[in-house]
């Protein structure tokens, strides 16, 4: 009797004989009703890993397992057992939507009729049903990434990979999204979810992993990989369109800078200092507003993988 | 509220209704998302396979029975294998190119039973055009077939064959581009320079040399050995000649289909 339990071990994947690593050492356990995040920007690697467990790609050293199976060894096993949403858009311009949904369903070795209820209660819970009879072509972006999830998961596999999920999809619908997504767990897949949406991981996954450069830099729980920011709080400051960035005080113990968005790690307890130095900053014009919170995943994200700006920061001397 | 929720699956599905099951699956996915593109496509390969005996009716105002018969056929014969040689490779790399590959073969499904449906696929747009063209060659060059049941086996193989090496083609070449451009030459070299729809004598020495290891010429004879008698000695090696290169691409397709990067 297998367990389901999801086990990568050392999975190495380079390009070009070794001179760039996709993949280095990566080792995970994802279980049966986990909802697993991979986080990482763009270029790290997150795609890369799970083609191989799909088994489109196959890594250079490594083993990747469900239960039982070994899912390198044998491919077949692993388009059986597993399911998955690549980030690329789905083929279905001739399709209507649910002719689609069903017979993605058959192929993954749905009975009919059991697709057929099982497609309704889906279309229902996304929303989608006024599109039930219209042509993949004439659908918005939107609304084919949503198609895809029920492709993919109205018979899902073991284990279930999204790759970038919410693409596309209006803030609404991408709630309704997200309630499936975790009741997949409650079904007893395990979910993994590729993603640089922080934001939307940190509320949705169980665990996550941060991959980097192709490497595993942190596991745990989202509130796990926050406690090393414990005891700090962040502070936002809007600066006005086109200021260049203020000299900061002693107390930011990290700042980034995305557009006009100054982000900055303060101590807790002198978070008094914090709002004085934001509202000066205001006085004098160079920021619009303020906001002081806790800290997120963002944050931990930002800290561990050293990516956010898209700016350097320059600072005024 | 999740009522009729499907579980995930607790094993391994295999075994003969799995395969049937896969292949009728994937056979109505193919057909339905070539929707749009699927009446085109066997009308202009109808216009295609009748248009080339009416040109020729018109071009010269007598065609002797010998010239007919070769015309006629060929154009059935080229009618048969360049859906499966050249329109359906160009249809695999438009799926490279538009990134839908990869979703396609992820998919949970015998490879063999996904190449049988594209085999079928093909048979769909080719058979119909391969009948056009004969009927259409009959009543514009008055000509007349003589049919035998070896037809039957060399169609098969043939349309096999000529599917099998465009689909390896299609498949072993990473870029899209490459392969239309293969196609383009393929197109090219088939209709243009192949002994298909003249006798290999009037080919340079060489050339024909070339083409007693090609498959092309020898797919000619094997299919007018089943549609006419005394044009062509049809001999045992053409058999040999088109099943080896049938059985080379299926090879080289399970390799390819079988490798990951």
């Amino acid at each position: 009797m297998s367990d389901w339990v999801f086990r990568a071990e050392g999975v190495t994947k380079s390009y070009d004989k070794g001179k760039s690593f996709a993949n280095r050492e990566i080792s995970i356990e994802v279980f049966p009703g986990e909802v697993y995040g991979l986080l990482g920007p763009n270029g790290a690697g997150k795609s890369t890993f799970v083609k191989q467990v799909i088994g489109l790609l196959k890594p250079d050293s490594g083993s990747m397992r469900l239960g039982e199976h070994d899912l390198i060894v044998d491919p077949d096993a692993a388009r059986q057992l597993c399911s998955y949403l690549p980030q690329a858009p789905m083929p279905i311009e001739s399709f209507k939507l649910h002719e689609a949904i069903r017979l993605t369903g058959e192929i993954r070795g749905g009975e009919r009729d059991a697709i057929a209820a099982r497609s309704e209660e889906l279309i229902e819970a996304l929303q989608i049903g006024e599109w039930r009879d219209t042509l993949g072509a004439k659908l918005s972006g939107g609304v084919r990434r949503l198609v895809g999830f029920v492709m993919v998961t109205v018979v899902p596999g073991r284990v279930v990979i999204l790759d970038e999920p919410t693409n596309d999809v209006d803030p609404l619908r991408r709630r309704l999204l997200w309630d499936q997504i975790r009741r997949l767990g409650e079904m007893g897949a395990a979910v993994f979810l590729v993603t640089h949406n922080v934001m939307e991981a940190e509320k949705s996954v169980d665990r996550l992993a941060i991959i980097s450069d192709g490497a595993l830099v942190a596991e745990g729980t989202p509130s796990s990989l926050k406690i090393a920011d414990r005891g700090c709080l962040r502070l936002q400051v809007m600066l006005s369109p086109g200021a260049v960035t203020p000299e900061l005080p002693s107390l930011a113990r990290e700042h980034s800078r995305v557009g006009n968005l100054l982000t900055s790690v303060i101590d807790e307890d002198r978070a008094g200092d914090g709002i004085a130095w934001a509202r000066s900053l205001m006085g004098q014009g160079i920021a619009e507003e303020y906001a002081l919170g806790a800290i997120t995943l963002e944050d931990a994200y930002i800290r561990l993988t050293g990516h956010v700006s898209e700016e350097p920061v320059e600072v005024a001397s | 509220m999740t009522v009729n929720a499907i579980a995930p699956p607790l094993g391994l599905r295999a075994g003969p209704r799995y395969w049937w099951g896969s292949l009728s699956a994937v056979l109505r996915w193919q057909l339905t998302s070539m929707r749009l593109l699927l009446p085109l496509l066997v009308i202009v390969q109808m216009l295609i396979a009748s248009g080339f005996s009416i040109g020729m009716s018109l071009f010269f105002s007598e065609v002797s029975p010998t010239v007919g018969l070769y015309l006629g056929t060929g154009s059935a014969i080229i009618t048969l294998i360049v859906v499966g040689l050249i329109v359906a490779p160009q249809l695999i790399a438009a799926e490279k190119e538009e990134d839908t590959y990869d979703f396609t073969w992820s998919l949970p499904t015998p490879r063999s039973a996904a190449v049988v449906a594209w085999l079928v696929l093909c048979a769909i747009v080719s058979v119909p055009s391969m009948i056009l063209a004969l009927v259409v060659a009959s009543w514009r060059l008055e000509i007349d077939y003589t049919l035998n049941w070896s037809i039957v086996a060399a169609v098969l193989l043939v349309l096999v064959c000529g599917t099998m090496i465009g689909y390896a083609l299609a498949h072993a070449i990473p870029r899209p581009s490459l392969t239309q451009l293969l196609t383009q030459v393929l197109a090219f070299g088939v209709l243009g320079f192949t002994p298909i729809t003249f006798p290999l004598e009037n080919l340079p020495p060489w050339l024909a040399s070339v083409h007693q290891v090609l498959p092309f010429y020898h797919m000619g004879v094997i299919v007018r050995g089943g549609l006419t008698q005394g044009l062509v000695e049809v001999l045992w090696v053409s058999y040999l000649v088109v099943l080896a290169w049938a059985l080379t691409a299926m090879l080289v397709t399970a390799l390819v289909l079988g490798r990951r990067k």
